[in-house]
């Protein structure tokens, strides 16, 4: 498939692998940072998992102007001014975020802010908005294997003022450095495991089969469900497994690439939604729902689909099945993931099980039809039609 | 040194620039017109905060058209941005332009190729970019738009009733009379 235009760019350098951590201050010197913000939150400073990067940071000679670990879990205007404000009073020149999307969706805010120079940010708004700006250089480390946020150039700030989610999306505001390390996720909990990589499965789903898809985006898509088929059982299973873990954080970056790019579509509609609405954990939502949206895009993306079966089952189960059943394998493959993550880890398979009634679902659906990432979702889909989806997952 | 390589016809380039003009003059009346016939554009810009200034524009300073809602009436402002846009849509420029603008593509597309960026908050850009659709269907045959639209053109009255309503600039979002 080639599209007869498309835009690409992922701007990260990435680092992966065991000691990754310990040459961020060799990237920062060549980002000529010298004196750094750390932005995290409470909990990752007090099981040590900051640390770890604070005494790199100090073996190699990197000044640590503050450390902010006041991040809530939805990153807000008022977290972000007060991040800018002490950045500048500390003196420092670059950003270190060590965290999962809230904390990277911050640090990507106060980029905004510190290149904004007094200007409201609600004035900086959009897509493909901050031209001509050079952000304040910001590595990236994530400590969850899922969002892909350490690649991705969309951050969502809430103004608490004005009740709004004021979104941004810019390839410039893609962090400088991405910093994938197994130590980072090594604790992260099974279920988490689970649910946060079937997030990272869906990115490279949607971002494969939705309008933006390019040949770019599609070979992260494909090597990223690789990586999910190989090594989620293996990291939910054993968290201690650092081939797995480090797989788990290439296939979210990967995805991430790919999505930021080539967008996602109803089952992130419908996610977020259900976040909306009943606050559903992002990836159980996603899990959940994946394979009712495939089934639904079947009609518009099942070529697609087709072609992902050989990622999502393997080249064996790929030769064997026909060509005209391989979209159908592709959804089955999705679900017989999901059941062994249920069976191992109790990770839920229907709405009802994250706590959805039916009486929800109406208006759900209603603010899935009005979702951002519904308009690129390769088939159109009206409140009705979504609402049958949910039923469906229900 | 003679140039080997075509720099693009300029003329033709500023005929495209005088026909977007023409296209946008259209597109802001177009889409005041179907709020008062389309209870689907009614709702969706019943949703917009009140002040909302729409403006679409061709880069660099090429032409534009803006939409202004003020006191739930819909008003179309034409070109030259007489107010400052809340929301705004700049083509990268006239080529990326054109298509669109000639019901080749849809505007949705056009976003999805990063031919336009927007300023304002992007879920009133999504909601504008469902108007535009459904405006997109009133103002071009169905052999067009069904190549381009997510779905096929549901029109709530006949092209001649809906180009008659582009004679009236504004639209009120209570209009009784209006069908649905
Ligand atoms: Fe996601």
């Amino acid at each position: 498939m080639i599209p007869a235009y498309y835009e690409f760019a992922n701007t990260a350098k990435v680092l992966s692998g065991e000691g990754a951590i310990e040459n961020i201050p060799f990237e920062l010197r060549n980002l000529r940072c010298e004196r750094v913000l750390v932005v995290t939150n409470k909990d990752l400073r007090r099981l040590g998992y900051a640390d770890i990067v604070l005494s790199a940071l100090a073996d190699g000679k990197i000044e640590v102007g503050a450390v902010f670990d006041d991040v809530p879990v939805d990153s807000s205007v008022e977290v972000v001014n007060e991040v800018a404000r002490v950045f500048g009073e500390q003196r420092c020149d670059g950003l270190v975020a060590v965290g999962g999307g809230s904390v990277l969706d911050t640090a990507k805010g106060v980029r905004i802010v510190l290149s904004a120079g007094g200007e409201d940010l609600m004035e900086l708004r959009g897509a493909d908005r901050l031209i001509g700006r050079f952000l304040t250089p910001l590595v990236a480390v994530p400590t969850t294997a899922g969002t892909g946020s350490e690649v991705t150039g969309v951050a969502v700030i809430k103004d608490t003022e004005r009740h709004v989610k004021m979104a941004f999306a810019s390839f410039n505001l893609v962090p400088d450095v991405a910093v994938l390390d197994p130590r980072m996720t090594a604790g992260l909990p099974p279920r988490l495991t689970a649910s946060t990589g079937m997030d990272a499965l869906t990115h490279a789903v949607e971002a494969f089969s939705c309008r933006q898809a390019n040949p770019l985006s599609d070979g992260y898509a494909r090597a990223a469900i690789d990586l999910v088929r190989g090594y989620l059982p293996r990291a939910v299973e054993n968290g201690r497994d650092t081939q797995a873990r480090l797989a788990m954080a290439n296939a979210a970056l990967l995805a991430g690439v790919s999505f930021s790019n080539a967008m996602v579509g109803i089952v992130h509609a419908m996610g977020h939604a259900c976040g909306g609405a009943a606050n559903v954990p992002h990836g159980d939502a996603m899990a959940v729902l994946l394979p009712h949206g495939m089934k639904f895009n079947l009609a518009s993306a099942g070529d697609r689909y087709a072609e992902l079966l050989l990622h999502l089952a393997g080249s064996e189960t790929f030769a064997a099945t026909p060509k005209a059943e391989r979209a159908e394998a592709a959804i089955e493959a999705v679900r017989a993931l999901l059941a062994s993550l249920h069976e191992s880890v109790g990770q839920p398979v229907t709405l009802a099980e994250c706590g959805i009634t039916s009486e929800q679902l109406p208006e759900i659906a209603r603010a899935a039809a009005v979702d951002g990432a519904i308009s690129m979702n390769p088939r159109f889909a009206s409140a009705d039609e979504i609402l049958e989806v949910l039923k469906a997952a229900l | 040194m003679a140039a080997d390589v075509d720099v693009g016809p300029g003329p033709l380039r500023a005929m495209k620039r005088v026909l977007a003009a023409i296209v946008f003059w259209v597109l802001g009346r177009g889409l005041v017109a179907a709020c008062r016939v389309d209870s689907r554009v009614r709702k969706e810009v019943a949703t917009w905060p009140d002040g909302t200034v729409v403006t679409l524009e061709i880069a660099p300073g090429g032409p534009s058209t803006t939409v202004r809602l003020e006191n739930g009436r819909l008003t179309a402002l034409g070109g030259g941005r007489p107010v400052p846009a809340t929301l705004l849509v700049t083509f990268k420029n006239v080529d990326g332009a054109f298509p669109v603008l000639l019901g080749m593509k849809s505007v949705l597309q056009s976003f999805v190729e990063h031919r336009a960026s927007l300023s304002g908050d992007v879920g009133l850009g999504i909601s504008l970019v469902r108007c535009l659709h459904i405006v997109e269907g009133y103002l071009f045959p169905d052999i067009m738009t069904r190549r381009i639209l997510p779905a096929k053109a549901q029109r709530r009255v006949s092209h001649v009733h809906a180009y008659l309503a582009l004679l009236t600039p504004t639209a009120e979002l209570t209009t009784k009379g209006a069908r649905s």
